[in-house]
């Protein structure tokens, strides 16, 4: 079953059906699995590596991703010089356990990497993700500029741009943001962070930020998003640095829609996805669901 | 018979080597600390010491330095050993010395004044605040030739070599010169590719002195070296003491081995204070009537000249109103470009300390530091200025007042490095997108790094030329919380000539050239 397909039964398979407070823990069917267009774990007090775990498991467990012998890519955001507890960089325990459950799936290499902002060694270092999924085995790759090829997009912004080779050369990939704010699109989730496979100017996609996004989806299309909220920024945003805006929420949301995720996401912040441009142009682009009614959202609380 | 040339051989390469390995260390790895003393050979180094020491009327010395009196006293007991062991540019011009196959150097008996000389100007324009004796110092040159030219050049040909070779995308030969590439960017390479302003300048510079070495072996040190003087100088009490027995048959062959010129008379003529402790004239002796002994000498006379030691002494106290003449040191002017380091002093005694060593431009993390040329004045050459366009000031960086030898660049902790100002930003109302030309963007916002962030943004109405209305975000610099990074300036999509741009208004090191009341 590929993406599209899936989307579209889970999709008509659960109209209707909106936030049930499930409480289905971790002992899911695989039935159950098969529908649930996203699972959102909470687990307050919980360890950010737990919560993923569960989070995964509910959602059908990573061998339903991840086969023997597979070469994974995951894309977390590291792009700021920051540490874990300033919430602008991806969980380092969470990119951690997905790594761990990438091996346990059989994967022959998992590689790491993200074309930061600040400069690579220190966001690599600083945000913990180096350490943290380096010593599970996994290659964390500083970005080598030689690998970026123009790629045919063929969007309605974007026509064509260098993108990062290694993302489809991988046979599965896993997108793994972290949600926080920003000042040009509000919050930066699961869509945006693929601007950290753009090469050249990337900066430039500002000026029509909603449309771009939507066409990076038409060529970058994960396997599986995790979007990291066991901590995320309200404010200042996208790299913070004030602890205090910093909320703690000890979430975890895992789904394949990245425009169903963006647009959950959005409800941490007291918004709706039609707040943001890029789930805009990314439903009308038929690139995903924006209408959370129109998903079936499996709630666990570990 | 030869263990003593081994022996110094061996010496000469393991501080060599340990020189480069400190070298290639002063490298972000990502903490905000390098875990060697990089700048050890600096910290050794009494020329710095005492022209610092004097430039700055012994104020505010960095604790470091009276390491360099371990240096001293072996000089004073053992002569100038370190120029004849330890020296890594002395190494570098004894392996170009190698170059010259000319068995007899032509004798030029009264040039090794020339570097006493240099010494006296040196420290009498220091005396008077004065301090450009890192231009000559030979630890200095050689760390910032290394750093602004050698080892970019290196870098740029391996590089280039190795990208020729991934662009003929041969599968098998790309995997095996991958892998190497790989085991050489962790081990010598730097992270990326460094580029300098005058980097074929002072290049040239290093390559003619060790092209000296084809008129004559260790020309610099024998000729030129300050260091070289300095050392000469507190060596002349040295207990090393050279005999030569009655078996001399005056056959000069000493003399052509001769690696200081201590010899440049008659054999037995010997001036302890060009004597590089190097034991060549012992070795080769073929009637064995050298010796060296540990002993009590009689000083032998400097024969500087009276007159000369006057005269330079005078120009390096002429040099200083001669240089200093400049609107640079006129307290209410600035270059406005002239970024400095954040933890730098205020200008002038900035310039006291700075001894041109490169190392805050060698550790710069986004390669943003580079040498000034005349942007700071005749005397503030090749001293580090923060370019923005080239790289940001990176925000939780406190490195390059890690390595600064000489205190020029305050260490900062790094509560107090994010606080510190090294200028403001100001934006280019007619080149940013959003102000002239109607169009959404925020680049500059987004990294801006400070908490709360010192560029906000106002939501206005903008119309097109179809007077078509829409809603955009505008940026504003507040300059209370605006540190100068510079990393809007670095990030601004107009990429040619930046809409926002740093100048050094504000700088926290200046009581002057200041813009906000408060």
């Amino acid at each position: 079953m590929d993406r599209r397909q899936f989307l579209r039964s889970t999709a008509i398979g659960s109209l209707g059906f909106f936030f049930a407070q499930g409480f289905d823990g971790l002992t899911l069917s695989a039935d159950a699995a098969e529908n649930t267009d996203l699972v959102v774990a909470r687990g307050a007090g919980k360890s950010p590596g737990a919560i993923t775990n569960a989070a995964i498991e509910a959602f059908g467990g990573i061998r339903k991703f991840v086969s023997q012998g597979d070469i994974v890519v995951i894309k977390p955001n590291i792009g700021w010089d920051r540490l874990p507890e300033q919430a602008a960089n991806t969980n380092p325990e969470v990119v951690a356990a997905l790594v761990r459950l990438c091996f346990e799936a059989g994967a022959k290499k998992v590689r790491i990497f993200d074309r930061s902002v600040n400069d690579p060694r220190r966001c690599y270092k600083q945000s913990g993700i180096s350490d943290a999924a380096g010593s599970l085995g996994a290659e964390v790759i500083y970005i080598d500029e030689r690998r970026f090829r123009e790629m045919s997009i063929k969007g309605q912004v974007l026509k064509s741009w260098p993108l990062y080779r290694d993302v489809f050369e991988a046979d599965k990939v896993i997108n793994v943001p972290i949600a926080k704010h920003h000042g040009l699109s509000k919050l930066t989730m699961a869509m945006k962070n693929w601007m950290g496979v753009m090469g050249g100017e990337r900066g430039r996609i500002h000026q029509k930020i909603g449309e771009s996004l939507a066409d990076l989806g038409l060529v970058i299309k994960p396997t599986l998003t995790v979007l990291d909220a066991v901590r995320i920024l309200t404010a200042n945003g996208p790299q913070g640095g004030n602890l205090s805006d910093v909320k703690r929420m000890d979430t975890v949301i895992v789904g394949i829609d990245e425009v169903a995720i963006d647009s959950f996401g959005a409800t941490l912040f007291g918004m709706k996805g039609s707040d943001l441009s890029y789930v805009k142009a990314g439903a009308a682009a038929r690139m995903g669901i924006m209408d959370l009614e129109k998903l079936k959202i499996r709630k666990i609380n570990i | 018979m030869f263990t003593r040339k081994r022996l110094r051989i061996i010496s000469q390469v393991l501080f060599l080597m340990l020189f480069l390995f400190l070298f290639v260390q002063t490298e972000s790895k990502g903490d905000d600390t390098l875990g060697y003393p990089v700048r050890l050979f600096l910290d050794f180094n009494p020329l710095i010491f005492i022209t610092t020491a004097l430039a700055t009327h012994a104020r505010e010395i960095p604790a470091a330095f009276f390491l360099s009196l371990i240096l001293v006293l072996i000089t004073v007991f053992l002569g100038r050993v370190f120029c004849g062991w330890i020296c890594p540019l002395g190494t570098l011009n004894n392996l170009a010395g190698s170059l010259n196959r000319r068995r007899h150097d032509k004798i030029r008996p009264d040039l090794h004044r020339a570097k006493y000389y240099i010494l006296f100007m040196l420290l009498a324009s220091s005396l008077f605040t004065l301090q450009v004796a890192g231009i000559m110092d030979p630890i200095s040159l050689l760390i910032r030739s290394l750093s602004l030219s050698i080892y970019p050049l290196a870098n740029y040909g391996i590089r280039g070599a190795f990208d020729a070779i991934y662009n003929t995308e041969v599968s098998g030969l790309v995997a095996v010169s991958e892998w190497i590439y790989d085991v050489l960017k962790k081990s010598v390479l730097s992270f990326r590719q460094p580029y300098f302003l005058q980097a074929a300048f002072i290049g040239s510079i290093f390559f003619a002195i060790l092209g000296l070495n084809l008129i004559e072996k260790r020309f610099w040190c024998k000729y030129l070296c300050p260091l070289g003087a300095l050392l000469g100088l507190l060596s002349r009490y040295s207990m090393i003491r050279r005999e030569v027995s009655e078996g001399c048959t005056s056959c000069g062959i000493c003399s052509n081995v001769c690696q200081g010129g201590a010899l440049s008379g008659k054999a037995e003529d010997w001036r302890n204070s060009e004597c590089l402790a190097c034991f060549s004239c012992d070795d080769i002796c073929p009637q064995n009537a050298v010796s060296f002994r540990l002993g009590k000498n009689k000083a032998a006379s400097m024969d500087l000249g009276r007159r000369q030691v006057v005269l330079s002494l005078s120009s390096g106290i002429l040099a200083v109103p001669l240089i200093r003449s400049t609107p640079f040191t006129k307290p209410d002017y600035s270059e406005p470009t002239l970024l400095r380091p954040p933890g730098a002093l205020e200008e002038k005694e900035f310039l006291k300390r700075c001894v041109k060593c490169g190392e805050c431009m060698k550790v710069c993390i986004t390669n943003g530091l580079q040498p000034t040329l005349i942007e700071a004045g005749l005397e503030g050459i090749w001293s580090p200025r923060l370019i923005p366009r080239l790289g940001y000031c990176e925000y939780r960086c406190t490195l390059c007042g890690q390595v600064c030898p000489s205190g020029a660049i305050r260490r900062l902790h790094i509560e107090e490095k994010t606080r510190v100002k090294i200028g403001l930003a100001m934006i280019d109302r007619g080149r940013c997108l959003p102000f002239a030309h109607a169009m959404p963007c925020i680049v500059c916002e987004e990294v801006c790094p400070t908490p709360r962030k010192a560029i906000w943004l106002e939501e206005v109405s903008v119309k097109n030329r179809d007077g078509k209305e829409s809603k955009l975000k505008q940026p504003h610099v507040d300059l209370n919380l605006c540190i100068g990074c510079g990393i809007c300036e670095a990030k601004c999509p107009v990429g040619d000539r930046p809409a926002i741009y740093v100048t050094n208004i504000g700088e926290s090191r200046s009581a002057v050239n200041q813009l906000l009341l408060n």
